[in-house]
């Protein structure tokens, strides 16, 4: 059962846009719950948003892509 | 805090080994140097910087240091060398150039490292004040116990390095203690046309330490307030400068012609001589006999003609051990 | 579905350095960091993040701005037994602790005939592209090669970070630790993508002093080193649609200097180019040139070449920096050139 991989409402305040700047695996890389999985910036700050679950990744947002909270980047599945 | 009849009977002996030393480095150093003073003759070349008069700056502070406790010192290192008990011969040897020196003749006068009474010295002003304070960090990080002291000129207290050294070791609370020898002469500039205040000790309170001003190059007064500092900084208390007065009976390097002193103020220096006021000093306050100083020095010419002997003796290390030695 | 053995994960620099920093204080208390906004910050370049909640103030210290005093009191304590990691914040600002640098941490090994080590990091963040002008872009390889004394590396991608960091903590010798600020994956700096890459849990080193042959090829050698290597990798992606093969070596360091891969891919090729974004004169690019012609000047099919940075000062504008800059297609322009 594939997992979302969100932009969480609560990391940042108000309604600005980040932007996707690394992403810690590849396409298809299998990757472990809990740990750092993809950093994203919101003006110049960097956050980082672990990986929800086991698995494998799909990434459906890259690097550089603009993201809003609630966006859905990526899959673990 | 008064030193010893043993304290004192040290402190002489040091003054006089340092005393000795400096002369004979002095005589030895000008060999080959006249009549034209070509720096590169003889068979010590370089600069040569003496600490004659200074004497009692170093033994009435290392007094209360021992092997494990740091001291960095400058380009004027001899006394503080001695009096830190660094191993004569291979200093004298190093001085020489030769291959059994402390650096096997790799760094000369002004660069003596006995790493086993942790003493290091170099010939960039106030160079040293940052080190001390890494020495005491690490002590004080792996709870070991050990001071460092940083011995330097008053022209240096107006250097970069003296400034930013003095307030880490404030805001750190480091156990260090930084010792301005004060001779007055930044090579030819008077301490009253570089120095913006009279006492360095003064600047003590821009870093939040106690600051201490000690006048007369007076072996006991030093071993006192010198002792205090010590102390404090052992007992957790953090750092102290101290400016000591103290008299740079020869130039400011072997060459220098002084003329930049005034007529009169180098003979008034020599009437000064704090070797032969302690030796009456010790000899009015019953301490010591003429008998019991004349085998002190004795025994100090000894120990400086040992150690010149072997430098003289030993050999160059091979040129090309000037390739290594660059990394551990 | 559960994985047991692999956890594939991709490290920025900024990452592997602070894991590697992580992970080596873990094991060996002698090992504490110094410098200005590493602590509470976690450095301004992202290198020191985490560092201040697991290990503490005493050994993760935010210093006053003072290079010459904590550098210097960092020589002072790698000859105490300490084994410090010291940041020199922008390596621009060399200019004010330079003789604690190249006078003291550098010489006190060679000065003592070995009667004392100073095991010691200095890292420091290089290079430009994004206007932050003379003062904050520059990256000044050579002015810190070129003086005896200290190791020198530079890493291309987190793997050599990772593992460079951990050689150069365990060096007895003083290791300028050079880190190219648009390779450290700060968003806010950019991001060079080929930087980030997978990048091992466990603690591991790269030797110092070995440089990578990164991309086999017949036609060309590209030498590079940091950002350098990227520009390479992708000059080299051009000139292989248009038929030329291009090797690529990473220097990784620059002392000890690797002369003899740098000769052996010459010695293939026949034709040269060093990609170096520091100034022109009297640098890397020079040496590396050296290095080969003085070798067997009879390999070379073609004179070799060089793609710097001007002898100017860092300009500000935009379209001026990125003139100066070297660039894939500069590189591939040079090629086209020989």
């Amino acid at each position: 059962m594939a997992v979302d991989i969100t932009i969480p409402q609560d990391l940042w305040e108000e309604d600005r846009e980040a932007v996707i700047t690394n992403w810690l695996a590849g396409d298809g890389a299998t990757v472990r719950g809990g740990k750092p999985l993809v950093e994203i910036m919101v003006e110049k700050t960097q956050f980082e948003i672990e990986a929800p679950a086991d698995g494998v990744l799909t990434i459906s947002r890259h690097a550089d892509d603009i993201v809003r909270k609630g966006d859905v980047i990526g899959t673990i599945g | 805090m008064q030193p010893t009849k043993e304290q004192k009977l040290w402190m002489y002996e040091n003054m006089v080994v340092s005393r000795r030393f400096e002369e004979i480095i002095e005589k030895i150093y000008l060999e080959g140097k006249t009549p034209a003073f070509n720096m590169a003759s003889g068979p010590i070349p370089g600069e040569m910087h003496l600490s004659n008069g200074q004497e009692p700056v170093a033994v009435g502070v290392c007094a209360h240091l021992n092997a494990d406790d740091v001291a960095t010192a400058t380009h004027r290192p001899h006394h503080q060398a001695i009096a830190k008990g660094v191993d004569l011969n291979r200093m004298a040897a190093e001085i020489f150039g030769k291959k059994t020196g402390l650096s096997g003749g790799r760094g000369g006068h002004m660069h003596i490292f006995d790493p086993k009474v942790n003493f290091a010295c170099a010939g960039i002003i106030a160079q040293g004040c940052g080190p001390a304070c890494g020495a005491a960090l690490s002590r004080k990080m792996q709870g070991k116990p050990g001071v460092a002291v940083s011995f330097l000129g008053e022209g240096a207290a107006n250097q970069g390095a003296f400034h930013e050294a003095l307030n880490l070791a404030g805001v750190w609370s480091l156990p260090v203690i930084f010792v301005i020898e004060d001779n007055a002469w930044g090579i030819s500039v008077a301490k009253k046309d570089s120095t913006a205040v009279a006492r360095n000790d003064v600047r003590a309170a821009a870093y939040g330490m106690p600051g201490h001003y000690i006048p007369g190059n007076d072996p006991y007064a030093i071993f006192d307030i010198a002792g205090e500092a010590i102390k404090r900084a052992r007992d957790g208390g953090g750092p102290t400068l101290i400016e000591i007065e103290t008299y740079r009976l020869a130039g400011h390097f072997m060459g220098d012609a002084e003329g930049y002193r005034p007529e009169g103020e180098k003979e008034k220096l020599f009437e000064k001589d704090p070797i032969p006021a302690m030796r009456q000093r010790l000899i009015a306050d019953g301490d010591a006999s003429d008998a019991d100083l004349d085998a002190i020095e004795a025994r100090a010419q000894a120990k400086v003609d040992e150690a010149i002997a072997f430098a003289k003796a030993s050999d160059y290390a091979p040129e090309t051990d000037a390739l290594t030695s660059v990394f551990a | 579905m559960s994985n047991e053995g692999t956890n594939e994960r991709r490290l920025t620099i900024a990452r592997a350095m602070a894991e590697s920093i992580q992970q080596e204080m873990q094991n060996d208390a002698r090992v504490f960091v110094m410098g200005e906004d590493i602590g509470e910050l976690g450095g301004v370049f992202g290198n020191t993040r985490g560092l201040l909640e697991e290990f503490g103030k005493e050994r993760i210290r935010d210093t006053p701005i003072s290079e010459t005093a904590f550098i210097s009191a960092a020589v002072g304590a790698a000859q105490d037994g300490m084994r410090p990691v010291v940041e020199l914040m922008f390596v621009d600002f060399f200019g004010v602790c330079f003789d604690a640098i190249y006078n003291l941490m550098a010489k006190d090994i060679y000065f003592s005939g070995g009667g004392v080590k100073v095991p010691m990091v200095l890292m420091t963040s290089t290079g430009g592209g994004y206007s932050d002008a003379g003062q904050h872009s520059q990256c000044l390889y050579a002015s810190f090669a070129h003086l005896p004394g200290m190791k020198v590396v530079s890493p291309s991608n987190a793997y050599d970070a990772k593992g460079l960091m951990t050689a150069a903590m365990r060096d007895d010798s003083p290791v300028v630790y050079m880190y190219h600020k648009r390779l450290q994956g700060m968003g806010w700096l950019g991001t060079e993508a080929g930087a980030t890459v997978d990048t091992p849990e466990e603690s591991y080193t790269v030797e110092i002093g070995k440089a990578k042959v990164v991309r086999e090829g017949s036609d060309v050698t590209l030498v590079g080193l940091a950002m350098g290597v990227h520009n390479a990798l992708k000059a080299a992606d051009k000139l292989a649609e248009q038929g030329v093969s291009a090797e690529v070596v990473d220097l990784v360091s620059l002392v000890p200097l690797d002369r003899e891969t740098v000769i052996n891919s010459v010695a293939k090729t026949g034709r040269l180019i060093v990609v170096d974004e520091d100034y022109h004169s009297y640098g890397v690019s020079g040496e590396i040139i050296a290095t080969v012609t003085e070798h067997d000047i009879s390999k070379l099919k073609a004179a070799p070449k060089r793609v710097t940075y001007p002898d100017v000062p860092i300009p500000f504008a935009r379209p001026m920096e990125q003139f100066c800059l070297p660039n894939p297609d500069k590189i591939v322009a040079a090629y086209k050139a020989m």
